[in-house]
């Protein structure tokens, strides 16, 4: 027989404060959008789209998410905005380095600046906002990062050795900090979300995407929502004896 | 003119408990913690981790920010070395308020 479970906890991050970065639109805004049902206060930032960061906010029907425009490669810039989160709030509790960005090309016709503004905003990026939150989380002895890598990062991909060596140097990041700052309840995790059906993948050509598939053992792509589940599972107190991992989203591609 | 309250109030007794309760040292007691001896390695043998928590506990209760790993070496040197650097870093906070 199966443990009848008594009771179900949909609140789980009432009084909590949550920042994901480039939280507008896929990924991001799902795992945003989640926390919002569950309790959280949700501060997203995105870096430009502000036509998207409207879109985001109607979708939300008058749930509260504040959404700020922010690089979050930018030291100064995120500087203010958590200072203005810690200001307003008093506290920050939870971190999705979600932001990221591709340049896809051979490493033989690869440009400096190509490789150069995929680690500044996936590698670097991740490395400011987990430092500055680190304070506001060590205040409380209580935090969560949770950092978004790729399936590149483990197993490679032609076009994206950028990407992959950001995204890979990423989950290493997210192993070194968790052995930092274990000791103080602070847990730090990344999620590798497969093919996910997003803005990005539906403007794959057919042929690519038929491919795609082919090679996933589930035979079909992942929904947003199946990688925010992840996330707000390592957020949540069920996740307190988790760090340094990273779990895979992917239907099996890895 | 008064007397700054970190000169009036005991410091020195202020950063043990301050310390002691930081990092939940159960077999320490505050009174036990003496004022020259190093906090880390020797003396009361506390590690990196434990500095990380002193860092932000130090900046919240005393508003003083101790923002690298050097600084942190030279304040955190004793509790003695722990109290000359609030003293100092305060006046010299209060004089640049005063300025700006």
């Amino acid at each position: 027989m199966f443990p009848r479970i008594e009771k179900f906890d949909f609140m789980r991050f009432k009084g909590r404060v949550a920042l994901i970065t480039g939280g507008i639109r896929g990924i991001g805004s799902a795992i945003g959008k989640r926390f919002l049902q569950e309790g959280a206060q949700v501060v997203v930032t995105y870096f430009q789209d502000q036509d998207q960061a409207r879109k985001f906010q109607d979708e939300l029907g008058g749930a509260k998410a504040q959404v700020h425009q922010a690089d979050a490669s930018d030291f100064d810039q995120m500087k203010a905005l958590f200072d203005q989160i810690l200001a307003q709030f008093g506290r920050l509790d939870i971190l999705v380095n979600n932001a990221g960005i591709r340049r896809d090309n051979l490493v033989m016709f690869m440009s400096d600046a190509e490789w150069h503004d995929v680690l500044r905003v996936n590698l670097q990026g991740t490395f400011i906002c987990s430092k500055l939150a680190l304070k506001p989380m060590i205040a409380h002895r209580w935090g969560r990062m949770i950092n978004i890598v790729s399936p590149s990062s483990i197993m490679g991909r032609e076009g994206q050795a950028n990407y992959a060596a950001a995204k890979g140097g990423v989950a290493s990041f997210t192993r070194s900090l968790a052995r930092e700052v274990g000791k103080i309840g602070i847990t730090v995790n990344a999620v590798s979300p497969g093919v996910i059906e997003t803005d990005m993948t539906r403007s794959l050509p057919a042929k690519t995407l038929s491919e795609l598939k082919q090679s996933i053992p589930m035979g079909h792509f992942g929904q947003p929502e199946d990688v925010s589940g992840t996330v707000l599972f390592l957020a949540s107190e069920e996740a307190s004896y988790i760090t340094g991992q990273v779990i895979s989203v992917d239907g099996g591609l890895t | 003119m008064q007397t700054p309250l970190l000169e009036r109030i005991d410091l020195l007794a202020n950063l043990k408990e301050l310390i002691v309760r930081t990092l939940r040292l159960e077999d320490v007691s505050p009174d036990e913690i003496v004022d020259s001896e190093p906090l880390f390695g020797e003396g009361l043998g506390l590690d990196s981790i434990d500095a990380l928590e002193l860092v932000v506990a130090i900046e919240r209760e005393y508003q003083v920010e101790i923002p690298d790993a050097e600084v942190g070496r030279r304040a955190f040197a004793s509790v003695s070395a722990l109290r000359d650097f609030v003293l100092e870093k305060s006046s010299a906070q209060k004089a640049s308020d005063a300025v700006g």
